[in-house]
């Protein structure tokens, strides 16, 4: 088997004294869309900022294509080809739309541009000028996801896509994660709502404090509803569709 | 009329020198939260060694350019070895850092140029004076006017309208964020630094000439520049501008009039205007204007 695009290995980080995530581990295949599910506080976003060297792991691996990553800065790390889409979208507020893609352009070639983002969401092009601060919740999920996509990204971090966005916006948005995939990039999505990202994705990781607790196939999974509520720790019913 | 005219106009020249100071401060604070009180001791550094090029027979106009250059590489190898590794920490520790590195500063003037300050003049070219009809006026000071709009105007256009200036905006925003894109933030702080002392020091070399040169000349413009800052509002540059132009006039203007009023002029400004608007006059969060 090759070398996956992202092998994460035995990996422990610690916001100070305490340990946060424990030896997790698992991988993300060149164009494969991997969800990473679990409730609020399993460890899910620490697992993206380890990855990202946002918050430096103490110790285990993380290597990008072969090559080991763990311990650089994230500014090197994110010109390697990894695209961050942060929990709560993180716009430059005070920075126009436009200005906010242009930040994304780190010298890395590829397809994408600018220019190709905004022939895909014609939305963006008409609110360029606008300062990002004003965009609705979903208009800013599309610059988050757009400012990620203009750096060429062979590998896309998308941290709650839905959260806090009306059911058509939220179809909307994740129609663009599967165009992306569709386009090649690969994709770990970290979700609550474990349900919508089953049914994209590949396959699907399950975290429970700070533990990966389950590893399978997402068509499979997503047919066992008992088995997600369980993993979860929700009743079925909770569970929403 | 014709005696206050002059007194608005060097008021408007002085204001422009806190303008300046007070826009390296407001970029270094905005960004690393390090709160520079070494800054005027670039100034004088820079001051002195225009002085000091000048001396060793070398034109006005390269000492201008050089003598700025030699400050920012001090001023980034101090940013480097000592402010670097406080950014994590509470910003306390590097306000005392740099204001223990002004005080050695300031003596190490007082022992190579001597305590009295030093005869820095500009050169003939921009001597004598221009008479505007009613009054005479020095020649110097209206080419100091004019460089020191050229470096605010650069520096607006450098913010406003470069890759690199987009970059210094947003991270002032979310430095986090910004690594995440492919921004190498230490190198960020470091430019960041070095332009804020550059900034510093050519205001310095063109403040010898007109306020003079001495051990505390800079520093004395220091003051003024953080009540600048305040009044103007934290990271706005238009509110820099428009605040140091009002504390100029206010202290040139009881200088004339009620001189003994005028080393509290600015402090009185900052009090009105903070009890008006507690984030000053163009204050916003964390966001250069």
């Amino acid at each position: 088997m090759s070398e996956p695009l992202l092998r994460v290995e035995n990996l422990n980080t610690y916001y100070g004294k305490s340990h946060i995530l424990h030896d997790v581990s698992f991988e993300v295949g060149k164009g494969e869309l991997v969800a990473l599910l679990g409730l609020n506080g399993a460890g899910k976003t620490t697992t993206m900022r380890s990855i990202l060297g946002l918050t430096r792991p103490r110790s285990g691996q993380v290597a990008l294509d072969g090559v080991s990553v763990a311990g650089s800065p994230p500014h090197r790390i994110a010109r390697m080809g990894v695209g961050y889409v942060p929990e709560g979208r993180r716009m430059f507020a005070g920075l126009t739309v436009l200005e906010n893609l242009q930040l994304a352009e780190n010298g890395r070639k590829g397809d994408w541009s600018i220019e190709r983002v905004l022939q895909h969401l014609p939305k963006l092009r008409e609110l360029s000028g606008r300062k990002a601060g004003r965009l609705s919740g979903g208009e800013q999920e599309m610059l988050a996801i757009g400012r990620a996509i203009v750096s060429n990204p062979t590998l896309m971090l998308i941290d709650e896509a839905s959260q806090g966005l009306a059911p058509l916006i939220v179809q909307e948005v994740y129609r663009l994660i599967e165009e992306l995939k569709q386009d090649g990039v690969a994709i770990l999505l970290v979700e609550q709502n474990a349900l919508l990202a089953l049914k994209i994705a590949d396959r699907a990781y399950v975290m429970d404090e700070g533990r990966i607790v389950y590893h399978g196939d997402a068509a499979a999974l997503l047919k066992d509803r008992e088995r997600i509520a369980d993993l979860m720790g929700l009743n079925a019913g909770e569970l929403a569709s | 009329m014709a005696h206050i005219a002059p007194e608005i106009f060097n008021g408007l020249i002085l204001g422009a020198f806190y303008a300046v100071v007070a826009i390296g401060l407001s970029l270094i604070m905005n960004l690393t939260g390090t709160i520079n009180m070494a800054h005027g001791s670039f100034m004088t550094l820079a001051g002195y060694l225009a002085f000091a090029l000048v001396g060793a027979g070398t034109n006005y106009w390269y000492a201008l350019a050089i003598a700025p250059l030699m400050a920012v590489a001090v001023g980034i190898l101090m940013e480097r070895t000592m402010i670097r590794p406080l950014y994590r920490r509470d910003p306390v520790y590097s306000l005392l850092l740099t204001f223990g590195i002004s005080l050695i500063a300031e003596e190490a003037f007082r022992l190579i140029w001597g305590p009295n300050g030093v005869p820095f003049s500009p050169p003939k070219g921009l001597g004598g004076g221009i008479s505007l009809g009613f009054t005479v006026f020095p020649v110097y000071r209206l080419f100091i006017a004019g460089a020191l709009v050229v470096i605010i105007l650069a520096l607006v256009i450098f913010l406003q309208h470069t890759r690199y200036g987009l970059r210094l905006r947003a991270a002032v925003q979310d430095r986090e964020m910004i690594s995440a894109l492919g921004t190498n933030t230490q190198l960020l702080y470091m430019v960041n630094f070095g332009l804020g002392i550059l900034i510093a020091g050519i205001a310095g070399v063109l403040a010898a000439g007109m306020l003079g040169l001495n051990p505390q000349s800079g520093n004395s413009l220091l003051m003024p520049a953080f009540v600048t800052v305040i009044v103007g509002g934290m990271g706005s540059l238009f509110g820099a501008i428009v605040g140091g132009l009002l504390i100029g006039l206010a202290i040139s203007l009881t200088t004339l009039y009620i001189p003994a009023a005028s080393e509290i002029a600015m402090y009185v400004i900052m009090a009105v205007v903070l009890l008006v608007r507690p984030r000053g006059l163009f204050g916003e969060e964390g966001i250069f204007g």
